[in-house]
């Protein structure tokens, strides 16, 4: 969502693109933007046909706010963690802001 | 892939960052780059026309090296840019794309009319007349453009540059030929460049 987010509105990437920036395996990928599609964050379009067929993907407003406030709020803990001098490895913290963290739910990566 | 629901804040707010980085590297086009290659082309190329044309009297216009030395640094720009714009832009698709389609074309039908008014004009007006067509109207024709694509992208220091270039081209309606060189090749060049650092700036200042 990240490298997603990069784009301006009104646009979209090409699905080898992303793949090539995220250094994913197609299936890998999909399993992803499925995900990410179902949640609301991300839109997937098929144009074309054939050879020329492209599917492209872009980042919905639902998932840019979902983004944003999820930035947010890695900021404000990180900021809170660097003040206190507390760490942050706690579940109370992953429930409180499991609704805003749209990305932590896939494996170690941010699309 | 390996699930990991213990991610740390750290961990969660460095991948994202990678990811960012990452992203901006491969699909924002450098403007710094894009508007230092142009400054040095109006630079470099006006002020060799302007140094072929000095003490010219009377004015028989720039040299035939300093124009192919234009059209040399002016083909190296345009590569570049284009190999720059080409590896942002891969497979991006939308808005950005049919933009870039009007600005091309943009370029391309207000340079051919240019060069039709000039052939138009050539024998009928003074050469002061030809030279701020010819020489001014290709800084003026940039100035609209980066107006345009400043109107289409939201891009403030386009517009400002473009505001720039046009006041500048015009302005040189008033100046001899020798004089209209050096403006464009100091405001007009030197605008670029300025705005090349102060974008590199405000891109340090973001990331």
């Amino acid at each position: 969502m990240v490298t997603l987010a990069t784009l301006r509105d009104g646009d979209d990437l090409s699905f080898p693109r992303l793949q090539e920036l995220l250094g994913l395996t197609p299936g890998n990928l999909i399993t992803h933007l499925r995900k990410l599609e179902d949640a609301g964050y991300v839109t997937t379009a098929k144009s074309g046909s054939g050879v020329a067929s492209r599917t492209s993907v872009s980042l919905s407003q639902h998932g840019r706010k979902a983004l944003d406030t999820y930035m947010a709020v890695l900021r404000q803990l990180l900021d809170s963690a660097s003040t206190n001098g507390a760490s942050p490895h706690s579940r109370a913290w992953q429930a409180r802001t499991e609704s805003a963290r749209p990305c932590s739910r896939i494996p170690g990566r941010e699309d | 892939m390996v699930e990991n629901q213990d991610m740390s804040v750290q961990e969660a707010a460095a991948i994202a960052a990678n990811a960012r980085t990452r992203a901006r590297k491969e699909l924002v086009i450098s403007a710094p780059v894009v508007y230092m290659a142009w400054g040095l082309v109006w630079l470099a190329g006006y002020g060799a026309m302007w140094l072929s044309v000095r003490g010219q009297h009377p004015y028989r216009g720039p040299s035939g090296v300093s124009i192919a030395a234009v059209f040399v640094l002016a083909g190296f720009a345009v590569a570049a840019v284009l190999v720059l714009v080409h590896r942002a832009t891969a497979g991006v698709g939308g808005q950005s794309a049919r933009y870039r389609r009007i600005i091309v074309a943009s370029w391309a039908i207000g340079y051919l009319i240019l060069l039709v008014v000039q052939a138009a004009i050539g024998g009928s007006v003074s050469a002061r007349t030809l030279a701020f067509v010819g020489l001014a109207g290709p800084l003026v024709l940039a100035g609209l453009i980066y107006i345009l694509a400043s109107i289409l992208g939201r891009d403030r220091p386009a517009l400002v540059l473009g505001a720039w270039l046009v006041i500048v081209g015009t302005s040189c309606t008033w100046l001899a030929p020798p004089a209209v060189l050096a403006t464009c090749a100091l405001a007009g060049g030197g605008a670029f460049l300025l705005i090349a650092v102060i974008e590199a700036g405000l891109g340090a200042h973001a990331s």
